[in-house]
C-alpha cells in the first residue's frame, strides 16, 4: 500500500487532534495545520507517545498580507521514517508572544532565539532571549517582510562613486596617448 | 602619477630594505576570498619567495589581508586585531566586497567601504582576484615600502577621529584596548 507509514502517522494524529488539517506532501513528508493553542500538547504527544524524538528545526514565515506569522515545527522519527511539519499561525504584531517548547526539546532554545532575533517573536518559557547571531544589531528584526534591506543599506552605509572625476581625467589622459 | 618622495635618512632606507623582504601576513580570513590563499601560499605561486608567510598572531604580523565581505560582527574583530598589530602595518583590501560592497551591496549586515573604517594601502579588484593578482599586489606593496610611500598606516593615527566616528556609527559605543593617541606620540605622528 502506498504511503503506509505516512497514513499511520496521520491516523495517530487524527485520534487526538480532530480539528487539524492533514496533507501528505510527498513520500515521508506530512503536513499538519494546527490551531495556535495546540502546539504544546502536539509536541508532547509527538515526543512521548508517537516516537518522534528529533526536532529538526523551527522555521518562521511572515505572511504580511494575511497579517500573520506562521511557525513551522519539523519533527523526524528515526523508526517511522517520516517528517511531520506542524504549522501554526499567530497574529502579526510588533512583539507577538508565543509559547516555548524548550522544556521538551533543549535545541528549541536556539531555534526560538534565532526566530526572536529575525522576526521579533517572544517565546514565553524560554529564559534565554539574548542576541544570537546578529550581536551588533540594533534595528528592527531584519527577516520581516516590511524591513526593506536595500533602503536600510543605502541609509546606513557609505558607498563609493563608481565613476569619479579623477578616474575620468585618467581615462582622458589615456585616450590622448 | 608622480609619487612625492620625501627625504629619508639612511637608517630609514635600510629599514625599508629589510622590511620589504620579511612581511608577515596575519592569517585571518573573512568571507570567501580565503580560497585563493592556499594556491598563493603553496608551491604553484609560492609567496614565500617574497618573504611573505602567514602568521597566526596579530602582534607579529605586518599585513592584514581582508579576504572578502566584512560583516559588522567581523569588522569589530578586525579592528581589534588591527590595533594590536605593531606599526608599520598595511591593510590590503581583497575583492570587490571591500571596495564597494560587491555582490553584497544591499545587505544589511555587511559594510561596503573598508577605507571608512581602516586605512587601506592597496585594493585588489575582482571577484575573485586570481593568485596572480595577489602576488602582483604584494609586489606593488614591496615597491612602495622600498620607496617609502607606503604610509597609509600613519593615517590611522592622524585621522583617528574620522575612523572612530565611522566605527561608532556602525557599532555604537565600542571598547578599545589600545590608546591610539599615545601610540601616535610614540611614533612622532600628530
Amino acid at each position: 500500500m502506498e504511503y503506509q507509514a505516512e497514513n499511520a502517522v496521520i491516523e495517530d494524529i487524527k485520534s487526538i487532534f480532530k480539528n487539524a488539517e492533514y496533507k501528505i506532501k510527498s513520500e515521508r513528508r506530512v503536513e499538519v495545520k494546527l490551531s495556535s493553542d495546540e502546539i504544546i500538547d502536539f509536541a508532547y504527544k509527538m515526543q512521548k507517545d508517537w516516537d518522534f524524538p528529533h526536532l529538526s528545526a523551527i522555521s518562521c514565515v511572515d505572511w504580511i498580507d494575511d497579517n500573520e506569522f506562521e511557525l513551522v515545527y519539523h519533527f523526524w522519527s528515526y523508526n517511522r521514517k517520516v517528517i511531520v511539519s506542524a504549522k501554526v499561525r499567530i497574529p502579526r504584531e510588533d512583539e507577538p508572544h508565543y509559547t516555548s517548547i524548550s522544556h521538551l526539546w533543549q535545541p528549541a532554545k536556539f531555534f526560538e532565539r534565532d526566530i526572536h532575533e529575525m522576526f521579533g517573536i517572544v517565546f514565553d518559557g524560554n529564559d534565554d532571549m539574548e542576541k544570537f547571531i546578529l550581536t551588533e544589531w540594533k534595528g528592527e528584526p531584519p527577516m520581516r517582510k516590511d524591513f526593506i534591506t536595500r533602503e536600510y543599506a543605502l541609509n546606513h552605509f557609505h558607498f563609493k562613486d563608481y565613476h569619479p572625476d579623477w578616474l575620468k581625467e585618467l581615462e582622458n589622459a589615456g585616450e590622448q596617448k | 602619477m608622480k609619487q612625492k618622495i620625501t627625504q629619508r635618512s639612511a637608517w630609514d632606507r635600510i629599514l625599508a630594505k629589510l622590511n620589504k623582504r620579511s612581511l608577515w601576513m596575519l592569517h585571518y580570513c573573512t568571507g570567501c576570498g580565503a580560497i585563493e590563499l592556499p594556491p598563493t601560499m603553496t608551491a604553484r605561486f609560492d609567496m614565500e619567495r617574497f618573504g611573505i608567510v602567514p602568521m597566526v598572531t596579530p602582534r607579529q604580523a605586518d599585513i592584514l589581508l581582508i579576504t572578502g565581505y566584512l560583516s559588522i560582527k567581523t569588522l569589530k574583530r578586525i579592528i581589534l586585531s588591527y590595533e594590536q598589530m605593531q606599526a608599520p602595518k598595511w591593510v590590503v583590501g581583497f575583492g570587490s566586497c571591500t571596495i564597494n560592497g560587491g555582490m553584497y551591496w544591499n545587505s544589511y549586515t555587511t559594510i561596503k567601504r573598508l577605507d571608512m573604517y581602516l586605512p587601506v594601502e592597496i585594493y585588489i579588484a575582482g571577484c575573485m582576484p586570481r593568485p596572480e593578482a595577489i602576488i602582483q599586489s604584494f609586489d606593488t606593496l614591496i615597491n612602495r615600502i622600498d620607496k617609502g610611500v607606503a604610509n597609509s598606516w600613519k593615517d590611522y593615527y592622524t585621522n583617528y577621529d574620522f575612523y572612530r566616528k565611522n566605527q561608532e556609527k556602525v557599532f555604537g559605543e565600542i571598547e578599545t584596548y589600545n590608546d591610539i593617541k599615545s601610540d601616535a606620540e610614540k611614533f612622532g605622528i600628530k
